[in-house]
């Protein structure tokens, strides 16, 4: 049995995590990232692909009711952690992988999980299997409906799929919810929702270091869905030694990431032009969220620094109409740079 | 006629395993080098492909609700049985698997095989991040095809032959990818583009939480998996033959610098990941035609007229 | 191998008429003309026979965008009726296969005399093409301008509307913007 212990410390060694951050959680969510990278685990892009669900800080009720479904789409073998406070991140991810280890623990919970997903609303439970076979003529195989058509863009029929966004995704807001309807994968409307509790507005009251950070793991998810995982991963590391305290290697970090990200024109080339007309395109927000961090760390303790975002504060609706008319990648970029503007609000810093 | 001599089927699993190899190294310096981005020692990084393994077969299958299986199943395992059949033309040295007249047309199959298999792996798993990443590929590979088309036909028109081994056997002095220079950058292109890899990986891409791979685990998801690597090697293995001089070279026999020159080439395309931001299909489907398509047919055109002044 | 080849063919052409699922149908299209493409391999067509079959497998990935493009309703999910006309059609096709089957048999075709040229593909070409060779490739690029003009002429959005009435515009004004610019 060697061989089998073997295989699975080095299956235990390579885990792949779904970071989930209920809003608030953005302190846990840092030390949880920080953690996982610390133990040679890689952040999982979807639940078919993790193996451990991190929820950082407190989700509300309807947050957990996601969670769960989330929950019984990882395939197993598969813990749960709940980070709860920075400092314990280590600990809830060292605990998650014994419970991964733990052959016992996982075969029981493989016979007690559920085989078939949940059904998706209560009046839609139609009494499982024995509908299954009856779907001839009825335009619901599987007990989803098929989707209608609508005109697209061009005045040619095309179907309307609805899709929502959020809020398990990785590199998106934490919270946030896009409702939306798809041609193909462009957006015809969209509709914002928070979920785990309202955000309330109010002076953040952050410590420069604290909001350079803050800034720069914004810029990181950006640059992770911009495909370039490396400049990504350098940015997380600046990230942490600013959080740690350390201005100088931070600063110094921080000002190579910005020129890396300034010099690089195949970025430009795929960013510009992105965003509502008249605005600053993605591109722009991100020089400019850099630019704004290396200005707080030039700040002293106390100073609050400019306020929140100069856009005027889009607003979960203005977000929504912004991405009317994209792709779905353009969708996720924008939502991404919008939130780049965005600091945390009192509630969040209290730790909602 | 270049002298290539066939070898029995029975080695085509030792073809097979030396992709597979290939495949391994290559994923073992992509952890080496994103561990060196994260800030982790490279011994531990460079375990990671045992490690992925390890962790993708303990890892349970999953499907979706009405999920197309037969489709889905076929396209995960398309990309690794194109993979291994593109190196079926290479010749290691004075051995090759199978010696094809038309080997360069069999490499082009090969490689549209592939926008079959990413397209099939979207749209079995009945998932809507799935299927936009599945379209992605198309949008991507209707831009890179056909200046890798073309690409491909300029080593075939300065050799005069289709064969795999003349075309390798008419660079003795000077290499194609010299003198050829667009043709062998398109060629790269290509070949990471139908890899799904670096900056061509929107259609697996974390804003659609991992497209084509968004709903495999297990088994599956390390077939797809090994397929970009193994498409990766491939590729660069037949670059080897078509723009690399094939096994010329001092000292070593020719299987040898077949095998070297496959590796540097491979780990050269997969370091690309980590220098570049990925570029999305409907910024690059204009690129590819409006820019790259002009610049391969004027590359094709000096190739023929150097070609016919050469007699 | 020729006959296994033919019995995939027929199998999976009527494949694509049984199956439920459009995706099912196309790639069930894509296998019998792969088909094909290797019965021409067996003739020693090479050339030809790889071309066909890569020909035929990227049509059958394009065919599915316009697929989901001009399908109403999701073709994947719902039994559907592939068939137009089917009393017409089936009456058609029994009629040209007879026809094209009697031909096949009853013709006295000319006894081969001699061997084959070494370079089938070569000799293929010439016999066919022969003495307009030249007027054979004046054509393909007349075919692409025909192809290119068509699509332009199909757009609904022209230079007019790009550019602007005086053509002056610098950059085109497209809802979706290309990757260039143009």
């Amino acid at each position: 049995m060697d061989v089998r212990a073997r295989l699975t410390s080095a299956a235990v060694r390579a885990a792949h995590v779904l970071v989930v951050e209920a809003p608030g959680g953005w302190r846990e969510r840092f030390a949880a990232e920080r953690a996982a990278a610390a133990r040679g685990w890689t952040p999982a892009a979807s639940p078919a692909d993790a193996d451990v669900l991190v929820v950082c800080g407190a989700p509300g009720d309807d947050l957990a009711a996601l969670l769960d479904r989330v929950w019984d789409q990882l395939p197993g073998p598969r813990a749960r952690a709940q980070v709860r406070s920075p400092t314990g991140a280590g600990q809830a991810l060292a605990e998650a992988a014994a419970l991964l280890a733990d052959e016992r623990h996982q075969r029981r919970d493989a016979r007690e999980r559920r085989q078939e997903p949940a059904p998706l609303h209560g009046d839609m439970d139609h009494g499982g299997t024995d509908h299954g076979g009856m779907d001839h003529g009825d335009m619901a195989p599987a007990g989803i409906p098929l989707a209608s058509g609508g005109p697209d863009r061009d005045g040619l029929e095309m179907d309307v799929l609805h899709l929502s966004l959020g809020p398990v995704l990785p590199s998106w807001p934490a919270g946030l919810v896009l409702d939306v309807a798809l041609q193909g994968d462009v957006v015809v409307s969209a509709e914002a929702r928070h979920v785990g509790g309202p955000t309330a507005e109010g002076h953040h009251g952050l410590e420069p270091p604290e909001r350079a950070a803050y800034r720069v793991d914004g810029v990181a998810r950006l640059l992770d869905l911009a495909g370039w995982p490396d400049a990504a991963s350098r940015a997380r590391r600046t990230r942490d030694v600013l959080l740690d305290g350390d201005s100088a290697t931070g600063h110094r970090l921080l000002v190579g990431l910005r020129s890396r990200v300034g010099r690089s024109r195949l970025l430009r080339w795929q960013l510009r032009g992105l965003g509502p007309p008249g605005r600053p395109d993605v591109h722009d927000r991100l020089l400019r969220a850099l630019a704004r961090a290396v200005d707080d760390l030039g700040r002293d303790a106390g100073d609050p620094g400019d306020g929140t975002s100069e856009d005027g504060g889009a607003g979960p609706d203005g977000l929504a109409s912004a991405t009317v008319g994209l792709e779905l990648a353009a969708v996720r970029l924008v939502v991404a740079a919008a939130d780049l503007d965005r600091l945390p609000t009192r509630r969040e810093v209290v730790g909602g | 006629m270049a002298d290539v001599s066939v070898v029995s089927p029975a080695w085509a699993p030792a073809a097979a395993l030396l992709v597979l190899g290939g495949a391994w190294g290559a994923a073992a310096l992509d952890g080496v080098l994103s561990g060196r981005s994260t800030g982790l020692p490279g011994r531990a990084s460079s375990r990671r492909p045992v490690d992925e393994v390890a962790r993708l077969m303990r890892q349970r299958r999953r499907t979706t609700v009405r999920a197309d299986g037969l489709l889905w199943r076929v396209g995960g395992a398309a990309m690794l049985v194109a993979a291994l059949l593109m190196v079926v033309v290479v010749p290691l040295g004075s051995w090759a698997v199978a010696d094809l007249a038309v080997g360069v047309v069999w490499f082009n199959t090969m490689d549209v095989v592939v926008w079959a298999a990413v397209w099939l792996a979207g749209w079995g798993a009945n998932s809507a991040h799935s299927l936009v990443g599945g379209y992605r590929f198309l949008a991507q590979a209707l831009a890179y095809e056909l200046p890798l088309m073309f690409a491909l036909t300029a080593p075939p028109v300065a050799a005069g032959s289709l064969r795999v081994a003349d075309i390798a056997a008419a660079q003795d002095g000077l290499w194609f990818a010299v003198w050829m220079p667009v043709a062998f950058g398109v060629y790269c292109i290509g070949v990471v583009a139908f890899s799904v890899w670096g900056p061509f990986a929107p259609a697996a891409g974390a804003d659609i939480a991992g497209g084509v791979l968004a709903e495999l685990s297990g088994v599956d998801r390390l077939l797809v998996l090994v397929g970009r690597y193994a498409l990766l090697v491939a590729g660069a293995a037949f670059a080897v033959p078509m723009f690399l001089g094939g096994g010329s070279g001092p000292l070593l026999p020719a299987w040898t610098w077949v095998l070297v020159k496959t590796a540097l080439l491979a780990a050269a395309l997969v370091a690309v990941r980590r220098r570049v931001p990925a570029v999305r299909p409907d910024r690059f489907v204009e690129a590819g035609w409006v820019v790259l398509l002009p610049l391969v047919l004027l590359q094709v055109l000096v190739v023929a007229v150097i070609a016919v002044g050469r007699g | 191998m020729f006959w296994s080849l033919g019995v995939v063919a027929v199998a999976s052409g009527v494949a694509v008429f049984v199956v439920d699922s459009m995706a099912r149908a196309t790639y069930a299209l894509a296998v019998s003309f792969v088909a094909v493409g290797a019965t021409v391999l067996l003739l020693e067509q090479d050339y030809v026979g790889m071309i066909t079959v890569l020909m035929m497998i990227m049509e059958m990935a394009v065919m599915a965008v316009y697929m989901i493009m001009f399908m109403g309703m999701n073709p994947a999910l719902m039994p559907m009726s592939m068939v137009h006309d089917h009393r017409r059609a089936v009456v058609a096709g029994v009629a040209t296969f007879a026809l094209l089957g009697a031909g096949a048999l009853l013709v006295p075709w000319p006894q081969r005399r001699g061997a084959p040229d070494p370079d089938v593909t070569m000799a293929l070409g010439e016999t066919l093409m022969g003495s307009k060779m030249l007027v054979m490739m004046t054509i393909s690029p007349v075919m692409v301008a025909t192809i290119v003009a068509g699509i332009v002429l199909a757009a609904p959005r022209g230079r007019y509307d790009r550019f602007g009435d005086d053509l002056r515009g610098r950059r085109a004004d497209d809802p979706q913007p290309g990757g260039v610019g143009r």
